[in-house]
């Protein structure tokens, strides 16, 4: 064999592999964006009750409450969201709005009723806790899947689901994890659990669906939970009144409705 | 305040609270506990007491809805060690807001804010209490609350408001009896009876209402504002030389804001002239003269739970000759006012601590003021404070300079429900 043959071969090798490599990386791209879809994009919009649990090392249990709406502009891409805090008294009738833009930087309002202030907050702490909970503001809207790799390290059962366990590397090095492994259940095409590792490669935080009810005919994770096992403490956190397609006007989202909670939605 | 009046009061409001829980279906009501105990740090300060603060207030909250109207109420209760009255009550907010179509009303006793400084103000001429914010009552307490009318226009040209205020309010300032202040006349930081210091307010008039507007709109991720105001300087700063009394002379603020995100924060800017009504060549030494006023911030997230702002003001006066030659040619006070301002804050331990700090810093004044706090959230409904607010400065009448008597520390604890 003439160098020039061998270099094709190994040229043609090298291609097949990289090939194999980004078909891979592309199904397992592809279930994350289907599974993020289905956990942060359910329907047109939506609506609900969030009543959320911060349980510390020793047991002691703060409480959060508040209404969320939520309107997709674009499925995957900008969003919105509108929340109106119930509890507890220092946070009542605050109302917090995020304009979220995947590819750009978010837009942050909120309101402060008693001194009737509207703040606009830089959105750059996407690590940093929602409200003291061991959910980050990412972790609420979620984190879009182009800003990892991923691939599929293996289909098995979990808790008597068939799912895909996909590992997730940043592209750009952010400090939000090192690298995450999310459990796909294979029915509902939700992620029914993530493994936060550290920069260091210890595990962190783990995130588990603890119920999932079929609302208006999309399976929703109801019941989430978030475990800092690094921290010993965990959140809870439980939707109620759901509702799915309200209708939601893209005007609500504006400084008029965060000034003036639309009661129509949010009593 | 006598008990059979307060007796009576209480009554009275027992009965609207009962009579309105009883007919609507939707009715909340919520509320704190509050004591706040203070004391000052100078042992020459001469003021009739060392305590700053010494009271227990409760607030109550009462809100309801029908479609898209909304009434709420906000009332504090409070005993206050310091005031002979001792026991007494303010209602903080008390009104109905409503939609129509395009426009949104807002009808009675608020708090007004607008503007894009932080703790700053040019073109936010709403009524501030800022004996409160100097002893360490809540930040809700800055604001000081009007009986006004609010409409909104929500026009293509952008979000236009219109604030009516009746009757003139004025800024709460300390007043000599809480808290000392330089007075000019006497030429020293004085307190007590003999020099509590009220202005005298324009006469409740039709023509002598405050009017304030602005029209803001956005542009892409800025918002931009335009705003007017039609009224009185806030604070009693002029000085009828007939009666020696001090007034509050007539104002008119024409500006400008612009706020955006940016460089993974927000960065704002506003401006602002003063039109001094009374004074409008700036020859009369006892009436502000007119002034322009610019300040620009920037605040970020400078790591997880930490933020910071930096703010920086200059106010250029309008007159400057005018005022130098009536003065005598001789003065201190500079052409330019500088300030810089600094802001933060650290959320600790799942946000059941927050740290804040704020400095004020006048170069030209070469005066400062920095205020700062610790809450701890001991559970969702318990929360104890510990600040302090402390004011230096090497001249006695500057800004800041003519509080460094009231150093203070204070210790709060809130109990909500």
């Amino acid at each position: 064999m003439n160098t020039f043959k061998k270099l094709t071969l190994v040229m043609t090798a090298l291609v097949m592999i990289l090939a194999v490599d980004l078909f891979a990386d592309d199904v397992a791209s592809d279930l994350m964006k289907k599974a993020h879809l289905n956990m942060f994009y359910a329907e047109d919009d939506g609506l609900a009750e969030v009543n959320m649990s911060i349980v510390n090392s020793s047991g002691k249990e703060r409480i959060r409450e508040f209404a969320m709406l939520r309107l997709d502009n674009e499925e995957g891409g900008e969003q919105k969201y509108y929340t109106y805090f119930r509890k507890p008294h220092d946070v009542a009738r605050l109302t917090f709005m995020v304009h979220k833009n995947p590819v750009d930087t978010d837009q942050r309002w909120l309101y402060v009723p008693a001194v009737d202030l509207v703040k606009r907050i830089s959105a750059d702490d996407k690590g940093s806790s929602f409200v003291g909970s061991d959910f980050s503001y990412e972790d609420v809207s979620g984190r879009h899947w182009s800003e990892d790799n991923h691939k599929i390290v293996e289909e098995k059962e979990y808790n008597g689901k068939q799912v895909y366990v996909i590992e997730s590397v940043p592209k750009a090095e952010d400090g939000i994890f090192g690298k995450k492994h999310t459990y796909i259940d294979k029915e509902t095409m939700l992620p029914i659990r993530e493994e936060y590792y550290d920069d260091k490669g210890e595990l962190e935080r783990i995130f588990t669906a603890e119920k999932i009810e079929v609302i208006e005919d999309v399976p929703t994770v109801t019941v989430r939970k978030m475990e800092n096992v690094q921290k010993e403490q965990h959140t809870i956190v439980e939707f109620s009144s759901i509702d799915y397609n309200v209708g939601v006007d893209n005007d609500i989202f504006t400084e008029r409705f965060l000034k003036n909670p639309p009661r129509k939605y949010i009593k | 305040m006598n008990a059979v009046k307060m007796t009576l009061i209480a009554t009275i409001l027992a009965l609207i609270l009962v009579t309105v829980t009883a007919s609507a279906d939707d009715v909340y009501i919520s509320g704190f506990l509050q004591g706040l105990y203070g004391g000052g740090l100078h042992d020459d300060n001469p003021v009739p007491s060392d305590l700053t603060a010494s009271e227990t207030r409760l607030q109550m909250k009462l809100e309801s809805y029908r479609g898209s109207a909304e009434f709420f109420g906000r009332l504090d209760f409070y005993y206050d060690g310091y005031n002979e009255s001792e026991y007494d009550w303010e209602l903080r907010e008390g009104y109905i807001k409503f939609r129509m179509g395009a426009f949104d009303f807002k009808i009675g006793r608020q708090v007004l804010t607008w503007g894009t400084g932080d703790l700053i103000f040019i073109n936010d001429n709403f009524a501030k209490d800022y004996q409160s914010f100097f002893i360490g009552r809540d930040d809700q307490y800055l604001k000081a609350p009007q009986d006004a009318l609010r409409a909104a226009w929500y026009s293509p040209l952008g979000a236009l408001d219109v604030v009516w205020t009746p009757k003139f309010t004025p800024n709460r300032v300390p007043t000599g009896l809480r808290l000392s202040y330089y007075n000019p006349l006497v030429g020293d930081i004085v307190g007590g009876e003999q020099f509590y210091m009220e202005g005298r307010e324009p006469e409740t008039e039709f023509k002598n209402s405050e009017l304030s507007a602005r029209l803001k709109r956005y542009f892409g991720t800025a918002d931009i504002a335009l705003y007017f105001y039609k009224g009185f300087y806030k604070n009693p700063e002029g000085m009828d030389m007939a009666t020696m009394e001090a007034y509050y002379p007539e104002l008119f603020v024409y500006g400008a804001s612009m706020r955006m995100p940016i460089f993974e924060g927000i960065f704002w800017v506003e401006g602002g002239y003063s039109d001094s009504r009374d004074d409008p060549d700036g020859d009369i030494t006892t009436i502000p003269n007119s002034e322009i006023a610019g300040l620009a911030g920037f605040e970020r997230q400078v790591a997880n739970n930490l933020t910071a702002n930096i703010q920086y003001q200059a106010i250029y006066m309008v007159d400057y000759d005018k005022f130098e030659e009536n003065v005598g040619g001789q003065t201190e006070v500079d052409e330019v006012y500088h300030l810089l301002t600094s802001r933060i804050t650290q959320l600790l331990r799942m946000e059941t601590v927050v740290l804040s700090g704020f400095v004020f810093y006048s170069p030209s004044q070469e005066d400062v003021y920095f205020r700062f706090s610790a809450d701890y959230k001991y559970n969702d409904a318990l929360t104890l404070t510990l600040g302090g607010n402390i004011f230096d400065g090497t001249e006695k009448w500057t800004d800041f300079g003519t509080f460094m008597k009231n150093d203070n520390l204070y210790f709060k604890a809130t109990y909500g429900f």
